[in-house]
C-alpha cells in the first residue's frame, strides 16, 4: 500500500525578556518582555518565512485539490500576530479557509506545564482551544504538546480531554525494529482519581472513545529540516523526486513529517532552494498518486491494529537525546521551573488577568532553553540559539522577573479580603495595600530565592 | 632539556628566576657576577643591553625555532632568527595597549609592531588579542594563532584553607584580586560595591593586591561611604589567596583590556563564581559565568546580586565552571605550540 503524507508544521515565537535590573524589581510596574527585540524578530521571520511560507502554501492547495497540511499555532504566536502580524494572521485565515488545513491543540503558552501542573495544562490547553476556534472556526482534535514532548499519562489526558490523537517522537529506543509510520495506541492504565477529579473540572467537550498516536518520521523529517542545506550530507543537494524515492521506501500508512515551521526560510534560507524543493513535492506526489493527510484524516483512515507505544519516561523531539534535557538538564533550569509553578496559588488568589498572562508568557518553554548548558563542557563550541548572551544571562533576567512578580502577586493577596470580613477590613485593607505598595517600592525582598 | 640564564636586570618578568628554575626542573647556567650587573636605568638601554647580550650568548646554539615574548625580547628575536636564518615565534602575552588603556607609548608600540611583522609566527593568549593585533596592529589573521593559556589544578590541604580565619567570615563577600593599577580596572570595582551596598549593606568586599592606585582606591572607597564593608587586604600569598577565593561568594575581574587573566582560572579552581570582564581573554574559555562589559558597574552589581540572591546558580557556577580546566592544562596547551613549532619547521 502507498503511504500517504502528513505535514504538520509548529508555528511559535515566545515573548523575549529585557534586561531587567534588580533595581526595578517591586516597583510594581516593571514590564518583563523586550518589546522592540519581540517585534523585530517577528517581523524578520514573517518576511522571510510566514508570509512567503503560506503563499507557497496556498498556490499549492489551490493548485492540487488533494494537498493537505497541518499546523500548531501557539497562542504567544497570536498574540503576537494580534500585536504586530496582522498579515501573517489574515494569510493563515485563508488558508483555514480552504478548508484543507487542519490547526492542532497545544498549551496555549507552549509551556512545560505538563511537568508541574495537570490543572494549569489542561486550562491552557482549553484556552488554546478557544483562540483557534475564535481565529479560524476550527476545534481542534489531534493534540501536540510543546515540542512533542510525551509519555503515556499524557495521550490519556489528552483523550478524558476529547482528543482523538496525540502527536509525539518516533524514538528508536521505543519503537525497536517496528515503523514509526503507523498510528500507535497508548498502554491502558487508568489515571489516578485526583487527576480524574481536576481534567473532569477543566474540560470542556466530552472525553473521546479514543486515541491514537501518530509518530514523527524522524530521519525523514530531519532531511528536511536539519540537513537539507549541509554540503558534507551524502544526500545533498536533496532533490524532491529522491526524497519521494525515500518515503515510498519507507512505507507504511502515513509518513509523519513533523517539523518547525521556521525550516522555511529562516532555518533554511530561501537561497537555499527549500520553497523550490517545497513547490515541487504535491506535483510529484500527484503524479505518481501519493496521497497528503492531516493527522486526524490519518486516524479515521487507519482501519490496522495499532500496537502499543510504550512511553513510560519523558521524550521529546529536542536534540539527540530526545528527553527533557534540554529544558531541565541543570541546576538552574530546574529552579527556575519550580519557581514558576510554585506562583501557581499566589496567581489563581490573585483574581487578576493581567497577573495570571505575565505567569503565562512566563511559562514559554523557550525560557528555560535559553538556560540550556549541556554542550558546554570540555569547550564544545556547540552554542543554543538565544537572544542573549549567555545562559546565565537568561536566568539573571528570568528570576529577576520571577521575583517581581511574586511581589505583585504578593501585594495583590494581601489586598483580597475574604468576603465576610469585607466590609469590617475595608480601610484597613486599603492602608495596608497602600503599604505594601510603598514599602515594595522600597524594599527589594532579596532574601527570597527564585 | 632545559637550560636557564640569570641575569638580574630592570625587565622583571611575573615569576622570580629561582622559582621559575625550581618548577622548571631545569638547568641553571650561571653567568659570573659582575656579569649579572647588566642594565643601565634607562628602559632602552636595558633593553639594548638584554638583546646584545642574548645574541651573543646564543650564538653557538643551533635552534630550530626562535621563540620570544612580549616586545622587550623581539630585537634579540628579530636578530637571532635573522642570523641562524630560522623561523621566529612571537608570543603576545600583553600589548601596550592593554596596559595603558590605550594611551600607548609609541617608541614601544613601534617595537611591538616591528616584531610582530618580523614574525614567522605570532601567538596571542586569546581571540581577543589575536583581534587587538589585527586591528590595532594591522597584522594579517591568519599570521596568528590563539593558544590559551593553562592552568594546573594545585592539591592543596583543605585544611589550611578551612582554618584560615577568612573563611571563619558570616557576611557575604566580594573579591576582586589583582594589582591596583589602571588595566585592571579596580576603579569599577568600587562603583559596583556602592551599588551593592545600597541595596546589600550586609555584603562585605575585598580588595587584595597592591599598586599605584591604592591610595586613589582608598579615597574614593570612604567618599563612597565603604569604609566600613571594604577591606584593602594588600599583597596576598599564595595560602591568603586560596583562603580568599574559598571564602568569597563571587570573583570580579572587571578588567580594562585583559589578554588573558589567569587568575580568574585560578578563582574556578576554587569554585568561586566569577564575573568576567567581556574584554577580556578568559571569557572565551570560561563559559560558566557571567560577563560584563568593564565600564558597566550597574550590569556587574546585578549579576553580583543575582548571584547572592540566587543559590541555585551559585551552586551550579561553583560546580560547572572548573571542568574547563582539564582541557586548559599547559600540558595541553603545551602541545598546541609544539604544533605550530612542527609546522614552521616542515613549512
Amino acid at each position: 500500500m502507498t503511504p500517504s503524507i502528513t505535514f504538520y508544521f509548529q508555528v511559535h515565537q515566545p515573548y523575549r525578556l529585557r534586561d531587567l535590573r534588580i533595581t526595578e524589581i517591586g516597583k510594581g510596574d516593571a514590564n518583563y518582555f523586550d518589546a522592540e527585540k519581540n517585534r523585530s524578530v517577528f517581523r524578520k521571520v514573517a518576511e522571510k518565512c510566514y508570509l512567503p511560507a503560506n503563499r507557497l502554501m496556498l498556490e499549492l492547495l489551490e493548485r492540487y485539490p488533494n494537498f493537505r497540511i497541518a499546523y500548531s499555532l501557539s497562542g504567544v504566536f497570536l498574540e503576537q500576530c494580534e500585536e504586530y502580524g496582522q498579515d501573517v494572521l489574515a494569510s493563515f485565515r485563508v488558508l483555514a479557509k480552504t478548508g484543507r488545513v487542519e490547526f492542532l491543540g497545544e498549551t496555549y503558552y507552549h509551556s512545560l506545564s505538563c511537568l508541574k501542573s495537570l490543572k494549569d495544562f489542561c486550562k491552557q490547553v482549553r484556552m488554546h482551544t478557544l483562540a483557534i476556534k475564535r481565529h479560524f472556526g476550527q476545534r481542534p482534535t489531534i493534540f501536540r504538546n510543546t515540542e512533542l514532548i510525551y509519555r503515556n499519562e499524557l495521550a490519556l489526558i489528552a483523550r478524558v480531554l476529547g482528543f482523538r490523537g496525540i502527536l509525539a517522537e518516533g524514538a528508536d529506543r521505543l519503537l525497536g525494529n517496528r515503523s514509526a509510520n503507523e498510528p500507535f495506541v497508548p498502554p491502558d492504565f487508568p489515571l489516578r482519581p485526583e487527576q480524574e477529579q481536576t481534567i473532569n473540572r477543566e474540560r470542556w467537550m466530552p472525553p473521546s472513545d479514543s486515541m491514537h498516536i501518530l509518530l514523527k518520521n524522524y530521519r525523514l523529517s530531519d532531511d528536511v529540516a536539519f540537513r537539507f542545506s549541509d554540503r558534507s550530507w551524502v544526500g545533498y543537494p536533496l532533490h524532491a523526486d529522491t526524497f519521494t524515492d525515500w518515503l515510498m521506501t519507507a512505507g507504511g500508512h502515513s509518513i509523519n513529517l513533523f517539523m518547525d515551521y521556521e525550516t522555511f526560510g529562516e532555518h533554511q534560507w530561501e537561497d537555499t532552494g527549500i520553497f523550490e524543493f517545497l513547490r515541487a513535492l504535491p506535483r510529484i506526489w500527484d503524479k505518481r498518486g501519493i496521497a497528503t493527510t492531516t493527522p486526524s484524516e490519518v486516524i479515521a483512515r487507519w482501519t490496522g491494529t495499532s500496537e502499543v507505544y510504550d512511553a513510560h519516561d519523558f521524550i521529546s523531539w529536542a536534540d539527540t537525546e530526545r528527553d527533557l534535557s534540554a529544558w531541565q538538564g541543570n541546576r538552574i533550569q530546574q529552579a527556575a521551573l519550580d519557581a514558576l509553578y510554585g506562583l501557581e496559588d499566589l496567581v489563581e488568589r490573585s483574581h487578576s488577568e493581567e497577573l495570571a498572562k505575565i505567569w503565562g508568557r512566563l511559562q514559554t518553554s523557550d525560557h528555560f532553553y535559553y538556560m540550556c548548558t549541556k554542550y558546554w563542557n570540555d569547550g564544545d563550541v556547540h552554542k543554543y540559539f538565544s537572544p542573549y548572551d549567555s545562559p546565565y544571562e537568561a536566568y539573571r533576567r528570568y528570576s529577576h522577573a520571577l521575583c517581581d512578580l511574586r511581589q505583585r502577586l504578593e501585594a495583590n493577596a494581601k489586598c483580597q479580603v475574604p468576603t465576610s470580613k469585607k466590609e469590617f477590613n475595608h480601610h484597613s485593607s486599603r492602608f495596608n495595600c497602600f503599604l505594601q505598595k510603598f514599602l515594595g517600592s522600597w524594599g527589594l525582598a532579596l532574601g527570597t530565592s527564585a | 632539556m632545559l637550560s636557564l640564564l640569570s641575569v638580574r636586570s630592570k625587565l622583571q618578568p611575573y615569576d622570580t628566576f629561582s622559582d621559575y628554575s625550581a618548577r622548571a626542573k631545569a638547568e641553571i647556567i650561571s653567568l659570573p657576577r659582575n656579569a649579572q650587573e647588566l642594565y643601565g636605568e634607562n628602559l632602552g638601554e636595558a633593553v639594548e643591553q638584554f638583546t646584545q647580550l642574548s645574541v651573543e650568548m646564543t650564538k653557538d646554539v643551533n635552534p630550530d625555532v626562535i621563540h620570544c615574548h612580549d616586545w622587550m625580547t623581539f630585537e634579540a628575536g628579530i636578530r637571532t632568527s635573522r642570523h641562524k636564518r630560522k623561523p621566529l615565534v612571537a608570543h603576545i602575552h600583553a600589548t601596550e595597549l592593554d596596559r595603558t588603556d590605550f594611551h600607548p607609548n609609541e617608541w614601544i608600540t613601534a617595537r611591538e609592531r616591528g616584531g610582530l611583522l618580523a614574525a614567522d609566527k605570532v601567538i596571542a593568549v586569546s581571540g581577543y588579542t589575536k583581534n587587538m593585533l589585527m586591528r590595532h596592529y594591522g597584522i594579517p589573521g591568519d599570521k596568528v594563532a590563539v593558544v590559551h593559556n593553562g592552568h594546573d589544578r594545585e592539591h592543596f590541604p583543605v585544611q589550611s584553607v578551612l582554618q584560615n580565619p577568612l573563611t571563619q567570615e558570616r557576611n557575604p563577600f566580594i573579591l576582586f584580586l589583582g594589582r591596583l593599577t589602571v588595566q585592571k580596572n579596580p576603579w569599577q570595582f568600587l562603583e559596583m560595591a556602592k551599588r551593592v551596598h545600597d541595596l546589600r549593606p550586609d555584603v562585605r568586599f575585598v580588595m587584595a593586591g597592591d599598586g599605584p592606585m591604592l591610595g586613589t582606591l582608598i579615597d574614593r572607597a570612604c567618599e563612597l561611604g565603604l569604609h566600613d564593608c571594604m577591606t584593602f587586604a594588600g599583597k596576598a600569598n599564595r595560602e591568603e589567596v586560596r583562603s580568599l577565593f574559598a571564602a568569597a561568594s563571587c570573583f570580579v575581574m572587571p578588567s580594562l583590556s585583559e589578554p588573558f587573566g589567569l587568575v580568574a582560572l585560578e578563582a574556578i579552581e576554587h569554585g568561586t563564581p566569577v564575573i568576567l570582564s567581556k574584554q577580556s581573554g578568559a571569557a572565551e574559555v570560561i563559559q560558566h559565568a557571567f560577563t560584563i562589559d568593564a565600564w558597566d558597574s550597574e550590569k556587574m552589581a546585578d549579576c553580583v546580586l543575582t548571584i547572592l540572591r540566587e543559590e541555585p546558580l551559585a551552586r551550579q557556577l561553583r560546580s560547572e565552571a572548573p571542568h574547563i580546566l582539564r582541557r586548559l592544562t599547559w600540558q595541553n596547551q603545551a602541545g598546541n605550540v609544539r604544533s605550530i613549532y612542527q609546522n614552521l619547521i616542515t613549512g
